[in-house]
């Protein structure tokens, strides 16, 4: 039987997310028997070709993480998110709570280590929305497993589910948003 | 109440007329999600989580406020239900900052635990990120209005339980936000740090400082005991995790005792001095150094069987009933010495004096005092030379209950301060010292109006027919017709209550507390054989002192030769500090370095009050269990008191004392 093509990508984001999939330790063996990971930052295949199943990880910042989605949507039949940073727009959201503006001064030019700084601005780096959103508010998702990082138990869960041809939601007992 | 039956979920089930569905459903095992309510407080459907489908009802209604009847048929669970409490969920995370990698809470929040339940693993709404204060100038108390879901339960609290009254809302609409005294910061408002508040929030928006990262709930042992910085007696729950304190709360908020205040809720959790964790003694160079228990021991062995009946003993009433048993056996019959007192001895010998010298005493002693929940049914009280909001918060609350949810009346005598400023029906500022001819004074205007609810003894009344009300008015200072008002006001009241405490008790002159019980008599203010009288007593086992004979005397009219001084955690006192001045030998048992322990030729170490174990008596009688909470790091008190014993051949047991060693 042919492997079920796995394409993954982290946009605002720790990589926590990630790490906490490799932390599937030995289950990562059977699960590599039965799927194979194409474009991902663990591959460090950039560029997306059409999987069955498409994995993100972090919020969406820049037009940059909206390019990434929809691509990677496009690319995928199913859409599964990781980590609170994509389902709600955890931690990455907390610039929210002031303007874009305000937020790039104070990194750039006010912390108190910084000495002559600008902000940066060049056409190769993408420039900050002026919100941080969840991945479903600018794509279709179809399953989300929270945490902070998700526990690889329950990505484990999540993806064996997919495995299996069901949509998986999160039991109760396996919910964290820390 | 009549009882009536009605189907929930297609089950009949009882309840009382009267009861919300809510506590229907709790009582038969229905577990119905809720978030603004709170055993104990009031219910106001705030947060809509309880609603239920309730036939011939046209939408969902909350169960925390909708009234059972008869034969109503309930729906808890369905579909439509559930939805829209998944709903509710989101749009309570969209409102403001409910991200919980960053909260201090997580893991203690109950809208984080609604939200698993719910299975709420994204949010469809677009999130507001208000742009909201957070307020950390208060000593104890955080608010992060960013975290607050507006379910009121704070506000609630600090009016129903607390009666302080200082939060409530503000704002209209979504912009609505918790706010002390309209507007001002907690820690600059009238918030008195009972803590409440930090205890009923159910999300991170209002925590303690002093329990910030120590700990979760659930990683926590929790240990009931009693609080040892009053004599009210309030039970707590003690948190602790890996032999740390975490965090300190009310086990029962429906109690009247229910509410703590900041000395209980916080005192106790806050920083100390050095503990003091091995014998001192001082040597040849006159610096006090640490040695074996065995030596400091011997040292003082020797000591006592040099000057024997010339060594007095002073014990904290922080210690419990067990330990000061054996003090008094291990001076009465140890040492050989009656020479014993307790660190507010002095207030005993006048309160217990003064009940004496009341005719009426039934030789009650102190049992002549009602129980403090009588504040709660008093429709009059009267503060006589007491500050219990500073002494005795807890007392404080219960006169705030008593005047502003059930209109009693309250009358302050105090020279100087209103202690009740918002309050207060009635001020009396008796002029230093006239308190006596006032109490006489307002004794004798109840006669004249016929306001006593009994005969008068004849030799009651003379001695009252001296007393000429112009003349009250101008040795106190008080004008006439305020005297008549106040006696109007406890005269006419039918459980008049008075509390009185420090203030009459400096003046060191018994016939004030007689003329207390005196006033209480005569306007028949009994409550079964006992008087609406309290006293409030300094420590949180003063009575238990008192009650074991430990403050009869009294030591300090003459000075010992030696002295031991078991301070327990108590801080210095500075009129115990140049008493101490000119003892030849003291000993103090205390559990941190002070000024006091400086001045000791011995030092012991003492528990702190969370490592010691027994009973307290309350202010009223209630007999408590203190408990262990924390590991101890140095012996019992009366584990050292056993050893100084054997070290003279004595045995000491708490049964009694016999000579020889083991």
């Amino acid at each position: 039987m042919a492997k079920i093509k796995v394409a993954t990508a982290w946009l605002d984001c720790c990589s926590g997310c990630h790490m906490s999939f490799l932390d599937l330790d030995e289950a990562l063996i059977d699960l590599a028997n039965v799927i194979e990971i194409t474009a991902s930052p663990i591959t460090d295949i950039k560029e997306f070709s059409p999987v069955d199943i498409g994995i993100i990880e972090g919020a969406i910042s820049t037009t940059h993480d909206e390019e990434i989605a929809k691509k990677l949507r496009e690319n995928c039949k199913i859409l599964m998110v990781w980590g609170d940073c994509a389902c709600f727009g955890g931690i990455c959201a907390m610039r929210n709570l002031f303007s874009k503006e305000d937020v790039l001064r104070r990194h750039y030019i006010e912390t108190e280590s910084t000495k002559n700084g600008r902000i940066p601005s060049s056409e190769d780096i993408p420039p900050l929305l002026e919100q941080v959103k969840p991945v479903n508010h600018v794509v279709k998702v179809d399953c989300y497993v929270p945490g902070c990082p998700p526990r690889a138990k329950a990505i484990h869960y999540a993806l064996t589910e997919l495995l299996e041809g069901r949509i998986p939601i999160l039991p109760s007992e396996m919910m964290r948003f820390d | 109440m009549s009882e009536i039956t009605l189907i929930i979920n297609g089950r009949k089930v009882k309840g009382r007329e009267g009861d919300t569905v809510l506590e229907i459903c709790k009582a038969n095992g229905i577990d119905v999600p809720t978030l603004c309510h709170l055993e104990g407080l009031s219910n106001v459907g705030a947060c809509r989580m309880c609603v239920v489908e309730i036939e011939g009802e046209r939408r969902p209604v909350p169960a925390c406020t909708y009234p059972a009847r008869d034969g109503i048929v309930v729906r808890t669970h369905t579909e439509r239900l559930e939805r829209y409490r998944r709903q509710i969920l989101e749009l309570l995370f969209t409102e403001r900052n409910h991200f919980c990698m960053f909260c201090e809470q997580s893991g203690d929040c109950e809208l984080q635990k609604l939200a698993y339940r719910y299975q709420m693993d994204n949010v469809r709404y677009p999130y507001t990120y208000p742009s909201l204060p957070v307020d950390s100038l208060s000593d104890y108390i955080v608010v992060d209005h960013n975290r607050c879901v507006l379910c009121g339960r704070c506000v609630r609290a600090c009016s129903e339980i607390a009666a302080s009254y200082t939060l409530t809302f503000t704002r209209r609409g979504w912009k609505t936000i918790i706010s002390a005294d309209l507007g001002q910061s907690v820690g600059e408002s009238s918030c008195n740090s009972c803590g409440v508040c930090v205890q009923v929030c159910p999300t991170g928006a209002i925590f303690s400082k002093l329990s910030l990262y120590k700990g979760k709930t659930d990683e926590c042992e929790k240990i009931k005991t009693v609080c040892p910085a009053c004599g009210v007696g309030c039970e707590i729950n003690v948190l602790v995790k890996d032999n740390n304190l975490v965090r300190i709360e009310s086990p029962s908020l429906t109690e009247p005792r229910g509410a703590l205040c900041r000395m209980g809720r916080f005192g106790l959790l806050e920083p100390t001095p050095p503990r003091i964790t091995s014998p001192l003694v001082r040597n040849e160079q006159g610096e006090l150094q640490e040695c074996s228990l065995d030596k400091a021991v011997r040292v003082i062995a020797e000591r006592l069987r040099e000057t024997g009946d010339d060594f007095a003993g002073i014990i904290s009433t922080r210690v419990p009933n067990e330990t000061l048993s054996l003090f008094h056996k291990f001076f009465g019959e140890v040492v050989g010495s009656e020479w014993i007192d307790t660190l507010d001895g002095e207030s005993y010998r006048i309160i217990i004096e003064g009940i004496k010298r009341f005719q009426n005493n039934k030789g009650m002693g102190l049992n002549i005092e009602c129980p403090i929940e009588e504040i709660l049914n008093a429709d009059c009280i009267v503060i006589a030379g007491a500050d219990p909001e500073r002494t005795h918060p807890i007392i404080g609350t219960l006169v705030r209950r008593a005047v502003s949810q059930r209109g009693a009346k309250l009358v302050v005598l105090h020279p100087s301060r209103n202690v009740f400023p918002l309050w207060t029906d009635l001020w009396l500022k008796p002029k230093a010292g006239s308190e006596g001819v006032l109490f006489n004074g307002l004794a004798r205007i109840l006669i004249d109006k016929g306001l006593v609810g009994q005969e008068i003894p004849e030799e009651l009344a003379q001695s009252l027919s001296q007393h000429d009300v112009g003349e009250v008015s101008s040795a106190t200072g008080i004008v006439k017709e305020k005297l008549e008002l106040a006696a109007e006001i406890y005269g006419r009241a039918e459980r008049g209550i008075i509390i009185y405490g420090e203030g009459l008790l400096k003046r060191d002159d018994p016939n004030l507390i007689t003329s207390v019980l005196y006033l209480a008599d005569l306007t028949g203010n009994w409550v079964g054989d006992k008087l609406r009288v309290i006293s409030l007593k300094p420590g949180a086992n003063s009575r238990g002192a008192w009650e074991r004979g430990l403050a009869v005397k009294g030591i300090k009219l003459d000075k010992p030769k030696g002295l031991y001084l078991l301070l327990a955690d108590e801080p210095d006192d500075e009129e115990l500090l140049s008493w101490l001045n000119g003892i030849d030998f003291l000993v103090v048992q205390a559990s941190y370095h002070s000024r006091t322990t400086s001045m000791a030729d011995v030092v012991l170490p003492s528990p702190v009050w969370a490592e010691r174990e027994g009973k307290y008596t309350a202010m009223d009688g209630r007999i408590l269990e203190l408990k262990k909470v924390l590991q101890p790091k140095v012996p019992q008190d009366r584990e050292i008191l056993i050893e100084i014993s054997k070290k003279l051949g004595r045995r000491l047991t708490e049964g009694g004392v016999s000579n020889g060693k083991d």
